[in-house]
C-alpha cells in the first residue's frame, strides 16, 4: 500500500444554507481541491456520503458535483452509512489511492434538512435505526441514545454536571470556529434548566439539526510530491459493523463497533492511545462522547463524564477532544459530519484552527458512528 | 418481518447451537453465527432494563409523546423493545421495574406494567 495524504480540506459554515446541498458541496469541493494546490482534472474518483438528499428531491448527486467541478467524465457514487456516511466514503477514497487504482480521490459529504421541521426530521433520521424492531415500537434518535444514558447512569451514578461538562465544553470550543452552527458559550445553569428532550437527554445533550458541507482531497504521496499545505498521513483507516439492535445487545454500557474498529485502527497504525495528541470524536449526544472515550480505550469504563468534568478534555487538557464544538455545537449535518472531523485537524494541523489550537496537533484520531453503532469508522492522521 | 408481534403473542428466535434468545429477524444467529435457528415462542412478561421518557416523538407516535421507549428482559430469556402509552414521566418508571405485553390499537410492541389492569397480557 502506498503512503496516501489528505492535501486539502474544506467545510462551509454549518447551520441553516441558503444554497441547495449540491451547490454547496460543489463549492466546498472546490474550495479543498483550490486548496491542495491540485487541479479538478487530478480526481480520478468522487466519492459521495449524502444519506437524506432524497429530502431535497435529489438523488444521484455526484454527477451533478463533478458536473460543476468541470469533470463530468470523473466516476462517482454515494455512500450511505447513516451519520458516518463521510467516514465511509474516505475509507473507499482512501483503499482506492493506497491501493494504486487511482491517484487522487475526492470526498464530498453534504446535508440540507433546514427546509424540515422538526418532526419530519425527527422521522427521516429515525429510518436509520432498526425499523421493523425500534423505529414502529417509538424509537427516535434522542430515544436511542437516551436508553443508552439510562443504562450507563443505572451502573455508574454520573452526576448530571458532568454531562454538562461536556456540552459546556462544546460549545466553548464551537464559539472559537467560523464552521460551527452555534458559535456561543453556554452556562451549566443553561444546560441543566434546559427542556427534557428524551430523559435523560436535556435539549444541550443533543446535537442540533444542521446543514453542512465538507470535502476532503485524498492523495497519494508519490503522485504529490510537493504538497502545498502540510498534508496529514493517513496512518490507520478503519471501520467495523455490530449487532444494530439494543435488544440483542450483551450490555448497554458502550458501542461495540466503536471497540472493534479501534481494535482495527490502533493494529494497523502499530499505536496505542498514548500516542494520540487529540481527537474528534462522535458527539451525537454528550452520552455519546464519554461511550466513544471508553471504547475507543482512552479511558476506563464509567469514568469518562467525570474526567470530562475535571477538564480532561478541554482543549488545554492533557486529552482535547472535540477542539472543532464536535457534533453538539459545531451541528450535525449527518453526511458531512465525518469529512467535517478531519477538516478539523487538518485545521489544526495547518495552524488554521486560530483561536482554538490544541497544545500539540502531530498525531491525531477521527471517530465517526454510524446511528447507534451498526457502523463505525475510526482514522489516525501524524504529521509527515 | 410481518408476524413477530401478532395475536396477542411475540414471536422470536432461538439458537440451537448458542442458545441465544431473540425477537430480530434473521436468517443466522447474529452471535455466533449458526444457521440453526428455531422459532420460539418470547415470554409475555419482563422487567425493564434501560428506558428513557420521549418528548419529542417521530409522526408515527405523534399523538403519543410523552410515552416511555424501554428495553426489557423477557423473563424466558431474550430482550426486546417497546413502548408505554401510559407512562408519561421520569417518576413513573425506575429499571427494574416489571412489565407485560398489552396488544396494542396501533402497531408496534406495547408494555403496560405488570399490575396495571387492561387488555392483553
Ligand atoms: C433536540 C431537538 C429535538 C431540538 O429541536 P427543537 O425542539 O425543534 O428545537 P427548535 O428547532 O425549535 O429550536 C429552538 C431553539 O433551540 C435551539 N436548538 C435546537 N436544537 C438545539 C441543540 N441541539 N442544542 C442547542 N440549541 C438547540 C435552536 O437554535 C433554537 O434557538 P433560537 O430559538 O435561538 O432560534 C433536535 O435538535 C434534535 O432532535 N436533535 C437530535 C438530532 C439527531 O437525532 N441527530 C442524529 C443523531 S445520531
Ligand atoms: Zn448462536
Amino acid at each position: 500500500m502506498r503512503e496516501t495524504w489528505v492535501v486539502g480540506a474544506a467545510s462551509n459554515r454549518f447551520g441553516k444554507m441558503k444554497e441547495s446541498g449540491r451547490e454547496a458541496a460543489t463549492r466546498v469541493a472546490m474550495e479543498a481541491i483550490r486548496q491542495s494546490g491540485l487541479s479538478p482534472k487530478d480526481i480520478g474518483y468522487t466519492f459521495v456520503a449524502n444519506a437524506f438528499g432524497i429530502s431535497e428531491h435529489q438523488g444521484h448527486v455526484g454527477p451533478l458535483i463533478n458536473n460543476g467541478l468541470g469533470i463530468p467524465e470523473v466516476p462517482s457514487a454515494t455512500l450511505e452509512s447513516a451519520c458516518s456516511s463521510s467516514s465511509a466514503a474516505l475509507h473507499e477514497a482512501y483503499v482506492h489511492v493506497a491501493g494504486g487504482f487511482i491517484d487522487v480521490a475526492l470526498v464530498v459529504g453534504v446535508e440540507k434538512l433546514s427546509h424540515l421541521d422538526t418532526l419530519a426530521a425527527t422521522s427521516y433520521f429515525a429510518v436509520a435505526a432498526d425499523y421493523a424492531f425500534e423505529t414502529k415500537n417509538g424509537a427516535t434518535f434522542p430515544g436511542l441514545y437516551a436508553t443508552l444514558a439510562s443504562a450507563y447512569r443505572q451502573e455508574f451514578h454520573p452526576k448530571d454536571e458532568m454531562f454538562g461538562a461536556i456540552a459546556v465544553k462544546n460549545h466553548a470550543n464551537a464559539a472559537r470556529n467560523p464552521h460551527a452552527h452555534f458559535q456561543k458559550e453556554i452556562s451549566m445553569e443553561t444546560y441543566l434548566s434546559s427542556p427534557m428532550i428524551a430523559s435523560p437527554l436535556r435539549l444541550y445533550d443533543c446535537c442540533p439539526f444542521s446543514d453542512g458541507a465538507s470535502a476532503l482531497v485524498i492523495a497519494a504521496k508519490e503522485f504529490v510530491q510537493r504538497p502545498v499545505t502540510e498534508p496529514l498521513v493517513f496512518r490507520a483507516s478503519a471501520r467495523s459493523g455490530a449487532v444494530t439492535d439494543m435488544q440483542d445487545r450483551p450490555d448497554l454500557l458502550g458501542i461495540p463497533s466503536t471497540r472493534l474498529a479501534a481494535d482495527k485502527a490502533f493494529r494497523q497504525a502499530k499505536m496505542t492511545p498514548k500516542d494520540i495528541n487529540f481527537l474528534e470524536v462522535h458527539d451525537c449526544f454528550t452520552i455519546a462522547e464519554a461511550l466513544a472515550l471508553e471504547d475507543l480505550g482512552f479511558l476506563p469504563k464509567g469514568t469518562a463524564a467525570k474526567e470530562s468534568y475535571e477538564g480532561l478534555t478541554a482543549r488545554d487538557g492533557k486529552l482535547p477532544v472535540n477542539p472543532s464544538g464536535g457534533l453538539k455545537a459545531k451541528g450535525h449535518p449527518v453526511s458531512a459530519t465525518g469529512a467535517s472531523q478531519v477538516v478539523e485537524i487538518f485545521e489544526q494541523f495547518n495552524g488554521l484552527a486560530k483561536g482554538r489550537e490544541v497544545p500539540k496537533a502531530e498525531v491525531a484520531l477521527a471517530h465517526n458512528v454510524g446511528a447507534t453503532g451498526g457502523s463505525c469508522s475510526v482514522h489516525i492522521f501524524s504529521r509527515r | 418481518m410481518k408476524g413477530y408481534e401478532e395475536g396477542g403473542r411475540l414471536r422470536g428466535l432461538r439458537c440451537r447451537h448458542c442458545g441465544l434468545i431473540t425477537a430480530t429477524w434473521g436468517l443466522a444467529c447474529s452471535r455466533c453465527g449458526s444457521l440453526e435457528l428455531e422459532e420460539h415462542e418470547l415470554a409475555l412478561r419482563g422487567k425493564v432494563v434501560a428506558y428513557t421518557i420521549l418528548h419529542v416523538p417521530g409522526d408515527e407516535f405523534l399523538n403519543d409523546a410523552p410515552y416511555a421507549y424501554v428495553v426489557v428482559a423477557l423473563d424466558g430469556g431474550g430482550q426486546i423493545t417497546g413502548w408505554m402509552p401510559t407512562v408519561k414521566q421520569e417518576s413513573d418508571l425506575e429499571i427494574g421495574q416489571r412489565v407485560r405485553y398489552s396488544s396494542s390499537y396501533k402497531p408496534g410492541v406495547q408494555f403496560v406494567k405488570e399490575t396495571d389492569a387492561g387488555a392483553g397480557g
